[in-house]
This record gives structure tokens, sequence and C-alpha cells, in this order.
């Protein structure tokens, strides 16, 4: 631990912090360009030159490339060093464009900060400036390379870091430049965090490109409500409409990176197809008429029906204060049928979760300092795709990967993969806990062994599965995988990705409670006639769609909570417009159990760009903004229970009826959220075993998955991602392919008992054969094929004439 | 003494405005007649347009950001080939107060103040100046600036054609 002063100040810092951190520690920004503490430093910019007085090395130095020393003695303010780093901002501006007003990144740009910074004000270089040509990256990212100064960050971000291979360095001397081989989308997921580590203008966000300036953005701390990981986020907003999302710090969680998803999945705020009125029985009413309408219903069906007639459906993208709130009307009503997630198979995987994660919990950042991960029948990059980026770290710290997983794994790593079919993922799950191997081909065997053997010895192991593929019962196994390779001195950690931002808390709600299949069945044997839906769409993600829609027409009346239309509020007779996260506080539980909150960034309206159709806003006075009626349904919830609709004493409140969330009194100080310890209660054992029925020979085993591009409802309101969902696909074995006369990119017509669907084949060969992969995507053509159903059996016919 | 105070004072301002009947008046029979102030006068607000006749405003917002009393909004967006715009830009002239932090502001020359005073309306509404309202056909004070020229991104002209630009560069070369 040496002791080393700075700027007169002395610090003591850890073996191999570097002067420019110990400065950090002490609260002295050293100038820099090409260090940024996820990617240290790289010593290309020179810019954070100080005076080493006392040391191994004296004089003018790197303050980022020398490791403190004992008794070192640091001046940042030497006059000579001061010179120093004002020539170093001098020659970064040489050849800069001085097109500050057009360039986006004006007013948050480290550039700018840093040549005030340093004093450098009149250009003294009377040479020409050199230019470069530019590259269209896709539609994330635009290009700007005259405004480079060559710290290269952005490679070490995307090539280090994200493990991404399609964006590089070229060129030579005063030529060196980044970019593409070709022009092209960056291919990356983690892409868009070059746009915020990039120091200058050079990379930025092509969502964003000219929208609004750094300055007149509204702000918030936020969370990402993509999936269950609850990265942090800060959004942007103006004019009432969300216009970019960056990555905000928790070294808990996602450091300082966010996925594409998350990044540039934010068109769902402002989607022209948002509820924005109150709408009883089809018809736009104001709020306390749909409010009456409410009280109506119910208090109608409970007087005809008698009490427990009305039921209530939580969510796993509601914020927590929602479905607390939903929960104590559905007390206050009499009713026994109060479930929170309409997925059942996801629903008991939430709650095995919440049952049994303990401290064996482990966050993307404990993921990185692991030494051996084990994924099994997970793809982080479609579940949880920080995750990923986690793996990546944990890889180049020196961890092993193995994959158990029938798919082709998309990890930005290297890793050891063994393909699986799903029942041979259970097989294994169960005999990598029992040591014993048995129905393996030889080589099999001694794989899983060697593997059991290895997680064992391992000195921080996590293990982490997800339900798409597994199911509930396998969750269960993975756990009981997971408890025995935990000897007491060492326990082994698991992360399982859940369905949504908030799954955690459904199923933490759930109290041991009844599932959806139990609530459809009541409401089929006419036990129930009132439904009260929370942001949730029972029609579409409840996987038996022909079973909800019949059981749900037999309903009453149907009262849904919602900011997005969905088969739900289409049917609904009640519709109550909802904000979106970005527009109320709240509060998420993501996969480990961590509470986090999140602000108001901006009021829900009508964007500025819409109500001025592109041009100037409407020459009109008006005390209120137009389509500003969404309220968030916790709000709602409050009103209706006659409870504080203000969200301090809300939450007080909350936190006094349910201890399990003390916390949230507190949460919204907390800066990396806090651990809800509650444990709660695991579901029902089944008896169905998700096993798959017995197929007719030459059909396949079909699973339906998701993807990058996104299920979920706000993904699919968000046309900037729409890049990233290809149309319909089936992803199968070589030979699977072969034995039906297909090709790689041929059109098909996938038959099964949802239908006939076209879709185009993708071969490859690590799959097992006998079975194939859809993915899934709300709203579109494969909204039928809901994951964590477990498979489907299918036909696959080729189309003719098609190329 | 205090009586010949009193009579002088009766007589003096007399005598004075008995004097001012001979002389040229100070002031004008506005608005019959109107009197031109001098040319860096701070009246209504306009913007510019550079030599070759495209709109000098590239939207960057610093007017926007130095005004103290917030009268000025915009939006910027982007033309086919690259050029960015106000697609609107209002002025509020009941908020302006005249004091040209914006004019001091504008990087591009585009928002400058103009001589033209009489902008008092009735109707609050009708000061508020959308951009077809402040936009001009001149360069106002300044008649040779263009940003685009010295803004070395290849907006307006190809990639490395600015003043004191070369290339752009073959990145691919290796040469030293």
């Amino acid at each position: 631990m040496p002791t080393l002063t700075i700027d007169n100040q002395p610090v003591t810092v850890a073996e191999g912090t570097t002067i420019i951190q110990a400065a950090e520690r002490l609260g002295l920004v050293i100038p820099h360009f090409c260090y940024h503490e996820a990617l240290g430093a790289a010593g290309s910019c020179r810019l954070c030159a100080v005076r080493i007085e006392k040391g191994p090395l004296k004089g003018i130095q790197m303050a980022c490339m020398i490791p403190a020393q004992d008794g070192m003695v640091v001046t940042t303010l030497d006059p000579e060093a001061v010179e120093f780093r004002a020539h170093v901002a001098e020659w970064a501006m040489t050849d800069h464009p001085h097109d500050c007003p057009v360039c986006d990144e004006g007013g948050e740009c480290q550039l700018q900060e840093m040549t005030i910074a340093a004093g450098h004000g009149t250009r003294r270089f009377r040479g020409l400036k050199r230019t470069y040509p530019n590259q269209d990256l896709g539609p994330f990212i635009v290009q700007e390379m005259n405004r480079c100064i060559q710290c290269y960050r952005c490679v070490r971000t995307y090539r280090d870091y994200c493990g991404g291979t399609d964006y590089g360095t070229f060129g030579s001397r005063n030529r060196v430049a980044y970019g593409r081989v070709t022009a092209g989308r960056l291919a990356s997921p983690f892409s868009g965090n070059i746009i915020d580590l990039c120091p200058t203008g050079v990379l930025t966000d092509k969502t964003f490109r000219f929208k609004c300036r750094s300055w007149d953005l509204q702000e918030a701390p936020s969370v990402c409500p993509h999936c269950s990981l609850g990265c942090n986020t800060l959004p942007g907003a103006r004019y009432r409409e969300l216009l970019r999302v960056k990555a905000r710090v928790n070294r808990a969680v996602n450091g300082f990176f966010i996925c594409d998803r998350g990044r540039f999945g934010h068109g769902y705020q402002n989607h022209p197809q948002r509820l924005r009125e109150p709408h009883v029985d089809g018809e736009s009413v104001s709020w306390n008429d749909a409010l009456a309408a409410v009280h109506e219903r119910i208090s109608q069906t409970t007087e005809h029906h008698g009490h427990g007639t009305v039921a209530f459906l939580g969510s796993r993208r509601a914020t927590l204060e929602a479905n607390l709130l939903l929960g104590q009307w559905a007390a206050a009503t009499g009713c026994t049928r109060t479930v929170y997630e309409c997925h059942p198979e996801f629903d008991r995987i939430a709650r095995t979760v919440a049952a049994r994660l303990g401290d064996q919990r482990r966050s993307p950042g404990d993921i990185q300092r692991s030494d051996f991960i084990l994924l099994i029948g997970a793809e982080p990059l479609a579940e949880a795709p920080v995750l990923a980026l986690a793996i990546r770290q944990a890889k180049r710290n020196g961890a092993r990967i193995v994959i158990l997983d029938p798919r082709p794994p998309q990890l930005p790593c290297a890793f050891e993969h063994l393909p699986l079919t799903p029942e041979q993922l259970q097989l294994a799950l169960e005999q990598l806990a029992t040591k014993k191997f048995k129905g393996w081909t030889r080589d099999e065997s001694t794989t899983l062994r060697n593997l059991g053997k290895d997680l064992t010895a391992a000195q921080n192991p996590v293990i982490i599965g997800a339900g798409a593929l597994l199911g509930a019962a396998g969750i269960e196994r993975l756990f009981d995988l997971v408890d025995a390779s935990s000897p007491a001195a060492r326990p082994c950690g698991v992360l399982v990705p859940l369905a949504g931002p908030n799954s955690y808390a459904a199923g933490l709600l759930s109290n041991g409670g009844p599932d959806f299949d139990d609530l459809l069945d009541a409401i089929l044997n006419g036990m129930v006639k009132t439904l009260v839906c929370l942001e949730t769409d029972p029609f579409e993600d409840y996987p038996q769609h022909g079973r909800a829609q019949s059981a749900l027409a037999q309903l009453e009346s149907l009262i849904v909570l919602d900011a997005l239309p969905t088969q739900t509020t289409r049917h609904a007779d009640i519709v109550l417009p909802t904000t979106v996260p970005v527009e109320s506080d709240g509060c998420y539980i993501n996969h480990e159990g961590r509470l986090q909150a999140f602000a108001k960034v901006l009021d829900p309206g009508l964007s500025v760009a819409v109500t001025g159709g592109g041009d100037h806003p409407p020459r009109i006075f008006e005390q209120s903004a137009p389509g500003n009626l969404p309220r968030p349904a916790w709000a709602i919830l409050a009103e209706i229970l006659k409870l504080p609709t203000e969200t301090a004493a809300l939450r007080q409140q909350l936190a006094r009826t349910d201890n399990r969330f003390a916390a949230l009194t507190q949460i919204h100080r907390a800066a990396e959220g806090e651990i809800v310890t509650a444990i709660g209660i695991p579901p029902r054992p089944q008896d169905d075993d998700g096993a798959v029925e017995s197929s007719v020979p030459g059909s396949l085993q079909l699973w339906p998955i998701d993807t990058f591009g996104g299920a979920d409802i706000f993904s699919t309101y968000s046309v900037h991602l729409d890049p990233l969902r290809d149309e319909p696909y089936i992803l199968l074995a070589d030979e699977d392919a072969k034995q039906r006369g297909l090709t790689d990119g041929a059109g098909a017509v996938l038959t099964s008992e949802l239908g006939h669907l076209k879709v185009r084949v993708r071969c490859t060969a690590t799959i097992p054969a006998g079975i194939a992969f859809l993915p899934h995507l709300l709203r579109g053509a494969t909204a039928g094929f809901v994951p964590g159903g477990g498979a489907l059996s299918c036909t696959l016919k080729s189309v003719e004439g098609e190329a | 003494m205090g009586l010949w105070r009193d009579i002088s004072g009766t007589w003096k301002p007399m005598w004075i405005t008995l004097r001012y009947l001979f002389r040229k008046p100070v002031t004008i029979e506005y608005p019959e007649q109107k009197r031109t102030p001098p040319p860096r006068y701070r009246a209504q607000l306009i913007l510019t347009r550079d030599p070759e006749g495209k709109e000098r405003c590239v939207a960057c917002y610093l007017c926007s950001a130095a005004c103290p009393v917030d009268c000025i909004s915009l939006q910027a967006a982007e033309d086919a080939d690259g050029r960015r715009y106000a697609a609107w830009f209002r002025v509020n002239f009941a908020r302006c107060i005249f004091c040209g932090l914006c004019t001091e502001a504008c990087p591009t020359l585009a928002i400058q103040t103009s001589i033209h005073y009489e902008i008092c309306k009735r109707d609050p509404l009708s000061l508020v100046f959308e951009k077809e309202d402040l936009l001009v056909d001149h360069g106002g004070k300044d008649k040779f600036y263009n940003f685009y020229q010295h803004a070395g991104i290849g907006v307006c002209k190809p990639r490395g054609g600015g003043d004191g630009e070369y290339g752009p560069v073959d990145v691919k070369d290796l040469l030293p």
C-alpha cells in the first residue's frame, strides 16, 4: 500500500494504482483523454503530464502510465507540466475542424473541456488541416473522423471491452483513423458504448442527431426496462420526447456500459399509438368518469356474483409500487386470486428464484471477478445482454467459460461449447449435482465428469441458466446443482435472468398464491367475472393464446391499465392510460433482488414534433400539454385506494405495510440499489415435468426463443431497433435442412399447431439434430410462439421459387 | 431676497421657453416622421443569410442558451446535403430585452440585431416571431462570412475542400 504525495496532499492507494487514479481519490482531476476507469490507460494522448519531484522516474511523466510508489512526490500544477499540457491541447486542435456549432458532442465534449482547461485559446498553427473520409456505420452511429484526436478509446471499448471484431485502427503517422474495413452497421450489440466513451464528436448517436443540446435535456437517473438486469441509464428528453439514453455508472450492475437494445430502444415513449385517454366501452371519457366506472363495475360484479369474483393481474414490467398497491386493492375487494405474472412458467421461475437465491446471488459486477462460468441453457445476448459483457470481462481476467446449450452461442469471447438438446440439459443439471453420469456417450460423459470436477475446484464459480429452455423444473435443478457445488467454505454463485424488469418482485409478491393457469380455470368455471390487468398483456404473453382468448372472452368486464396498445387493451372494457417508466418515479427489483429506484425524466404528453407537425409548435396558449392524461399506474391505484399520490409519502406507507420493502423509503438515495433479502415462497411442485411430447416422425422440436432485437413490448414499439430484428427465420441443424432439401437462406413454410408461417432458413452445424429455434417477436408474425412454454412439434417444407 | 427669487423664478423659465421657440426642435413628429437609428442599434432580431444566399443559422442553440430571458426556442434538423438548419426558430419579443447577448453568442453571425424597432403590437401572440418573420435575404452587418467554408466537415463543399484544408487522406495507406 504505497503512500504518495500529490500537490502536497498525502494519499495511500492499493499496489498497482496509477498516479491519475490516486489523484482521483484526492478529488484532483488530471486532464486526460485516453485514460478511462473501465478501459485503463493507453498513454497515447500525452495530456495527463505531471511532474514527479521524487521517485524512481523524475521529471515530466504521464500520470496514467506510472504506478504509484511509496514516497513519491507529484505536482500537477508545476509550470512546466502546465505548459506541456497546454501544448498537447494545442496539438490536438491543429487538425480539428472547428465545427462545434454543428457537432452533437458540443456541451458535453471532453475535448472542449480539456482545451479550455489547458488554456489554449488562439490558433497559432498556420499549416493546412488534415481531413479524413467518413464511413457509414449503420443506423445507430454517425462518424465524423475530422474531429478525431487519436485517443484509441473507441477501439479499446469496441474490441477490447465489448469484444467486437469489425472496427479497428487504420493508417499510419498522422493518418491514423478508426473504422470498419467496409462501410456498414457495426455488428457488436454493444456498439453504442463507443458514443459514450468517445471524448470528442467523432462518434455520435444517429437517433439523437441534431435533436437537442446536452444542456437543454431533461435528465434523471433511471433503470433500463428492457430486461431483468436493471442496468442504470440516464435518459434525456426535450420537448416532451425521449431523445436518447446513456449509460449511468453502477459498478455492481452495468459498470459504464449498456447494450444497444437499452440505448436505442427508446421509441416506445413517444410512439404514435400510445394510449393517451381513458376509455370506457370504447368511448373516450374523463379520468373521474373512468374511475367511477371502475368502481361501478367492481361493485356490480361483487354484488351480483359475490366476493372473490374480481381478480387482479400484476405484471413483470409494472413498478414495485404499482404491484404492491394492486395487491392491497385486491385484498380490499376480498380477492383471493391475485397473480403477478401471466406466463405460468416464468411465474414459477420467478418464485423459485425469489425463494432460493439467497447469498448465492451474483450481479454482473460479481461475474467479472469469477474464475469459472458455466452457462446452461442461457443465451445472455438475448435474455440479459450486458451479462455477456460481464462474462467477457471475466474471460479477459482469465476465467473459464463453458456453455451447455443447443444454440450456437453468441458470446463476445472465447468459450467451450457442448451442444446438448434441452432434454440433455435437464439430465446434465441433475447428474452434475449427483456426480453420477448415465445415458451419455463416452466423450460426453468424460467432458461432464471433468466439468463437475472443475466446478468443485474453482475458486469463485458461477452458474448461469435461463428459463426459456430449462423451464421451471430446470431452474429448480439448477439451484439443486448450485447447492450441491457449494461447500461451506466457498459458495457457488448463480445468476438466472428473468422475464422482465420487475419479475423478481412478481415472484416475491406471489406469496405462494395461485398462478395464471389457476386464474384461467377460475374464469372458465365462472368463478371470476371481472379481471383487472396492470400493465400486462395476458392475450399475448400467455403461451397458449387460444386458451387465454376463450377464457378472457367469458369475462363480464376487463379493466386494463397500460401505456401502449396490446391485444388486452383492444379487448378491454375500461382502459386507463398509464405512463411509461421514464415518465414516472418507480422501483424495479432486478434478477438478483436488487431494488433500484428510477426518477421521472419528463411529463407525458404529445411531443412538440407531433403537435407542430415538424414545424413550429402551435401558436396557442394552453394551460396544459396535449396528450398529458396518462398517469403513473401507482398514482391511479393510490387514488383508488385513497392513499397519498406523492412518491415519498406513498413509499413510506408501502414500506410500513410490507416490511420486506423497508428499503423503499431510502431507495432514491442508494447509488447501487438495495438488495431485498426477503425470501419468497417457492412454487408448488408440478406434476408435468415440461417433457416434450413424443413427436411425429419427420417433425422437428421447435423452441421459440428471444433474440437480441428484443421481444418485450418496449422494444417492439421502438422503431430504432427495427434494423436489429430480422424477418422470421428458423435456426436448425445442417443435417435437418439437408433432409428437407433446404439450404441456408432458403424460404420455407413452417407448419405447427399454430398454423403456417413463412420463414427463412438458417442452418448451422452446431445444433443437435431434430431441434429448431424460432425467434419470438411480439406484434410480429411470430407473436404466437411465446418462449418458455416448452417445445412445439413442427414440420418444415421448402417454398418453391424462393431464393 | 425672497421676493426677488420669486420674480426671477417666474420669468426665467418663461424666457427659456421663449428662446427655444426659435430653435430647431429636438423631438420629431413620430409616427409621421421616422428617425433612422445608428447601424449598431439593438432592435428586432433577424436571421441573416450567407454570401451564397443560404440560411446562416445552424441551429446550435447557443443563442437560446445565452438568452437571459429565455425568449428564443428552436429545433435543429438536417437537410439532404448534411447541412444543419433550424426547422423552426421562435423569438418571443414580448419577453426579449434587446440585450444582444444572442448575437454575441452566435458562432455563424446568423442572428443579428437590426434597426427595425417598430414591433409593438396589441396582441401578445403577434409578438411571437417565427422563422419566416425573422429570416431576411441579406447578410446583415457582415456580408462575407460563411461558416461552412471554415468548418471542416465537408458540408456544402467536398471534404478537404474548405479553407486551409487538405485531403481527404487515404487511411489505408501505410507509406511513411
